[in-house]
């Protein structure tokens, strides 16, 4: 019964994701070109690293506001490391990525220690990880990379952009973690009844600390692949990410009060949120447009997929 | 730590240390900000310095109250900055379009109301989480904005519309406005069916329902009562100066939430006063302004502001461990 | 606990007070600054080879029909309302060109460079942008030039490699100059001033404040910087830091920097609601429309900015140029419509003019 439901709102968001697909096609010439959907690949890696790990800790019932400030303090470090410190930019990316990792962890040991809820924990971070961001750099972005560095934002491997190879390798990890191991089942049930995943026997604590450093992990990573795309950094990066990956997240079926949800929902938000924003500006339709388009989904999808749940009795 | 320095009478006081914990904590917190800064610079306890600590966020603390509510009834609302963005800008293009000020201070308020109980309604009774529904609101009240202004200043705002700026008896009327609709929160939510039952529906809806509570109605009547609060909050941040930006203000959302939180409300619903989030929208006016005085350098405030409220949250924490 | 992480914090604020002694003002940047001479002597241009970049295999576009997309950091500010609009304008009165304005609701760089990706994608002849960063923006523009389309910048560069043409509404010493030589004017040689600006991360404000603490420093030494505040681009936060200032420093505050067309009426609102008006100078970068009040209680004498609608048309005309082939790399000046002829410096920029300043007397002939 439980696959069953978790498929349904995903035929949706499938059949909403083709059929918006098909009427933007339709619109515009320019959308459904190789080239035009790679390059879409490539300018949504970042927020959809960062919605895989929000999905996890969404999954539990938590929430992670911070990884924005994470992406922008990974990003200052990485530049402050290889410029100021003056290490060689292999290490320094190295080291910032554990520093976004251990961000991570940061949330997770204070939500688990001292129980603090996660929305509460994560807005004290995001305030906390961006300011640190801004006093480490003094507000000054780093420039001046080498060339070889920008392949991670800007190379191509196969004619495929690099990150999205590393994001497709990284929604297959996840679904499968999610979907098929001991730790996705953990996940779900403490989701579902934290209480009860507890006296099952689940490690609940630490289950969570894994999926908050993961969290961070992912935002650095993402942050790495930013700097590499517009070749500077800034400590004002990923404002706002937070609530671009929430969206996607929910819009893919992830229940907000935790135990449902899919890494495959959250891809297929992910695609459909670009695929509007992209679409909608090729066929003539304003920004400002476009945002309300995309709320107006928002609702509409959940609205459905809710009344498909109704009617079946649920 | 309060409990350890105030031990005398201890059944009593511990009674009323756990049930006004959080308070008390930001009470202090801004207590010990004035005493700290106001002694390495005394000009931080003029009578103009405390005036605009209070007037500067009594906005929020407004909006804090709504937001206490719907986060008491088990709810979010992460719409309600774009709501006050688009509040100011239709009361200021009423206010300079010869309707009477009253219609211009009023019509908005009803358009907060008409707004929230709408999203309260499609929350109550579809089941769609508050947060999926506001997330939507947010984008559509922010593009719809911005397309019917284009981001075009409302300027040349009648004198007499300009609430906020009006001093009865020297002090601010947005400070008046905070204090008077404060209390009248905190008894509404203690001594009426209503209020009652909203503590009841965020602590466990079936068992409201079993109650003899209608939770749908309930969960409509806060997001209605927040679209109030958010409405004289939107109409004091539109008068507060004599142009209207016609933009969302940024970040204001979060501000509400955090001060509703760090106010001592359960993000999971069931607890909290509006007391707490009052005082925690002082506290950050407080912080603000303290860490100006106090030469923080501007690179660091962020940061110094975020470990502030990671400290107040975890005393919280802590307090509550010793208090079971 | 609590008293620790307050004592944390006095130590923090004592510490970075005394770190910041040594630098120049906060919120500037570490970029050279050249300051300009004390009096009125223009600075000598130094002539300098063309240094912008070149489209590849640009179609030859002399007098045909173009369509423009005009991305400016973020729409719905007036600022950008005012520059669009003389870029509508520009292209009326040219009459072969299509031009649209769309972009971010928030100044964000991975938003404008997504806008602009997707506009090169739809097929454009001409890119208008305004850069929230100029390295950042560099990769997409430098794809859009390779595609073939003509990019000019305008208000905030990108690095020169990036587009071909950058009209610059005065220049960073320029305006420097006209705040703090009008600060000295109405507050005093050694008035003590602070600064209200947007965020340390906006280039222009942060070049600007580099460029101000080099020219007070050369030609006002006895001018004393007190402090700089972040306000974002927000009206009521404006506000609140400036009213801030005003209670911290009392009687020491003698003049006030509005670094953004925000920031500058927010402040002189703090002014007038603090009841020093005439105490307090307010000195900034503002549209005079947002300070006829402040300017008619003569609460502020002079507010110093571009004309931003003639900032885009004349950014307009210069893609225009481009597109015909008739402004080249090398040229000394360009015809700008109904602007005459402007001036080309730097190798790839083009100048709008010197900055203006608005006073009791000229700001009613102005409206945006």
């Amino acid at each position: 019964m439980t696959a069953a439901r978790f498929f349904r709102h995903e035929t949706i968001l499938a059949i909403l994701t083709i059929v918006a697909m098909v009427v933007l096609a339709s619109l515009s010439d320019k959308f459904f070109t190789a080239d035009n959907l790679l390059n879409q690949g490539r300018l949504m890696a970042e927020v959809g690293l960062v919605s895989l790990a929000m999905t996890f800790v969404i999954v539990t019932g938590g929430i992670d506001l911070s990884v924005g400030s994470i992406l922008g303090l990974t990003a200052i470090l990485l530049g402050v490391f290889w410029k100021n410190v003056g290490l060689p930019l292999p290490a320094a990316m190295f080291l910032a990525l554990a520093c976004g990792t251990f961000a991570g962890w940061v949330n997770g040991f204070i939500i688990t220690r001292f129980s603090v809820p996660p929305l509460i924990a994560t807005l004290a971070t995001l305030a906390l990880y961006r300011g640190l961001a801004e006093g480490i750099s003094e507000a000054r972005s780093v420039r001046g990379y080498p060339e070889w560095f920008f392949f991670f934002g800007q190379g191509e491997v196969m004619g495929v952009p690099f990150q999205l190879w590393i994001l497709g390798i990284a929604t297959f990890v996840a679904a499968i973690i999610l979907g098929l191991t001991p730790f996705g089942r953990a996940t779900y049930a403490i989701g579902a009844n934290e209480v009860a995943a507890r006296f099952s026997g689940i490690r609940v604590n630490a289950t969570k600390l894994w999926i908050y450093t993961g969290s961070g992990f992912c935002a650095a990573l993402a942050a790495v692949i930013f700097v590499s795309r517009v070749t500077t950094t800034r400590s004002d990066m990923g404002t706002g990410l937070e609530l671009d990956a929430i969206t996607a997240v929910v819009l893919g079926g992830t229940s907000i009060f935790g135990g449902r949800g899919t890494i495959i929902g959250t891809a297929l938000g992910l695609i459909l949120i670009q695929a509007l924003k992209n679409g909608l500006a090729l066929s003539g339709v304003k920004g400002d447009g476009t945002i309300v388009v995309i709320g107006l989904v928002l609702i509409g999808a959940i609205l459905v997929g809710a009344l498909f749940d109704r009617n079946r009795g649920g | 730590m309060t409990a350890a320095v105030l031990s005398p009478g201890r059944s009593n006081l511990h009674r009323f240390l756990s049930g006004y914990g959080q308070e008390i904590v930001v009470l202090l917190a801004i207590v010990a900000l004035f005493v700290v800064v106001g002694a390495t610079n005394h000009r931080f306890l003029s009578n103009t310095n405390i005036n605009s600590i209070f007037a500067g966020n009594a906005y929020i603390a407004i909006a804090a109250i709504g937001m206490s509510m719907v986060i008491m009834a088990g709810h979010i609302d992460v719409s309600v900055g774009a709501l006050i963005g688009v509040i100011a800008t239709i009361a200021g293009t009423l206010a300079v379009s010869d309707y009477p000020i009253w219609v211009a201070w009023l019509v908005p308020i009803l358009f907060a109301i008409m707004v929230n109980a709408g999203v309260g309604t499609l929350v109550a009774y579809t089941r769609i989480p508050s947060i999926v529904v506001t997330l939507g609101m947010l984008s559509i009240l922010k593009g719809g904005l911005i397309s019917a202004t284009a981001g075009e200043w409302i300027s040349n705002l009648p004198p007499e519309f300009m609430i906020a700026q009006m001093r009865p008896f020297g002090i601010p009327s947005a400070v008046w406005f905070m204090v008077a609709l404060t209390i009248l929160a905190a008894l509404f939510l203690r001594y009426t069916d209503f209020g009652r039952s909203i503590y009841a529906v965020g602590g466990n809806m079936e068992a409201a329902r079993a109650a003899g509570i209608n939770p749908e109605r309930t969960v409509i009547g806060v997001f209605a009562l927040h679209g109030l609060f958010a409405g004289i909050a939107g109409i004091l941040f539109a008068t507060q100066l004599q142009v209207i930006q016609s933009t969302v203000p940024p970040n204001l959302e979060l501000t509400i939430i955090t001060a509703s939180v760090i106010g001592g409300v359960s993000i999971l619903g069931g607890t909290g006063t509006v007391i707490g989030s009052t005082l925690a929208a002082i506290l950050f006016a407080c912080i603000g302004s303290a860490l100006i005085f106090l030469n923080v350098s501007a690179y660091w405030l962020r940061a110094v502001l975020g470990l502030m409220i990671l400290a107040t949250v975890l005393a919280d924490m802590i307090r509550r461990r010793r208090d079971t | 606990m609590k008293k620790l992480t307050l004592a944390a914090i006095v130590g923090l604020g004592l510490m970075s007070g005394s770190a910041l002694a040594a630098s120049a003002w906060t919120g500037g940047d570490d970029q050279p600054t050249s300051p300009l001479a004390c009096d009125a002597t223009p600075a000598a241009a130094a002539a300098k080879p063309y240094d912008g970049g070149v489209p590849t295999n640009a179609p030859d576009r002399k007098g045909k029909k173009i369509t423009v997309v005009d991305v400016p950091k973020l729409i719905g500010i007036g600022y950008f309302n005012a520059t669009s609009k003389g870029i509508a304008d520009a292209a009326k009165e040219l009459g072969n060109v299509d031009a649209k304005t769309d972009g971010p609701t928030k100044a964000n760089i991975d938003d404008q460079i997504t806008f602009i990706d997707n506009y090169i994608t739809s097929g454009v002849d001409g890119i208008l942008f305004a850069a929230n960063d100029p390295v950042a923006i560099a990769p997409v523009l430098k794809k859009a030039l390779s595609k073939g389309i003509n990019v000019v910048g305008y208000d905030a560069n990108s690095t020169p490699d990036a587009r071909q043409w950058f009209v610059n509404q005065a220049q960073f010493n320029g305006i420097a100059k006209a705040l703090v030589d009008n600060m000295a004017k109405e507050a005093g040689e050694d008035a003590g001033v602070a600064i209200v600006t947007s965020t340390f991360t906006t280039p222009n404000q942060a070049r600007w404040i580099a460029e101000m603490a080099a020219y007070a420093e050369k030609c006002h030494p006895k001018m004393k910087w007190l402090e700089t505040v972040e306000a974002q681009e927000d009206n009521n936060l404006s506000f609140n830091q400036a009213t801030t200032l005003i209670n911290k420093y009392g009687d020491d505050l003698k003049g006030i920097f509005g670094m953004t067309s925000v920031a500058t009426p927010a402040s002189a609102e703090a002014v007038t609601q603090a009841g020093k008006c005439g105490k307090i100078a307010v000195v900034g970068l503002a549209t005079p429309n947002a300070m006829k009040p402040y300017v008619a209680k003569d609460c502020v004498k002079s507010v110093v900015l571009w004309n931003p609608v003639d900032l885009g048309y004349a950014a307009m005309m210069v893609l225009r140029a481009v597109a015909d082939g008739t402004l080249q790399p090398g040229a000394t000046t360009v015809k700008a419509g109904k602007l005459g002829d402007l001036q080309v410096i730097n190798g790839s920029e083009i100048l709008l003019g010197a900055p203006y300043t608005f006073t009791k007397d000229n700001i009613g002939q102005f409206d945006f």
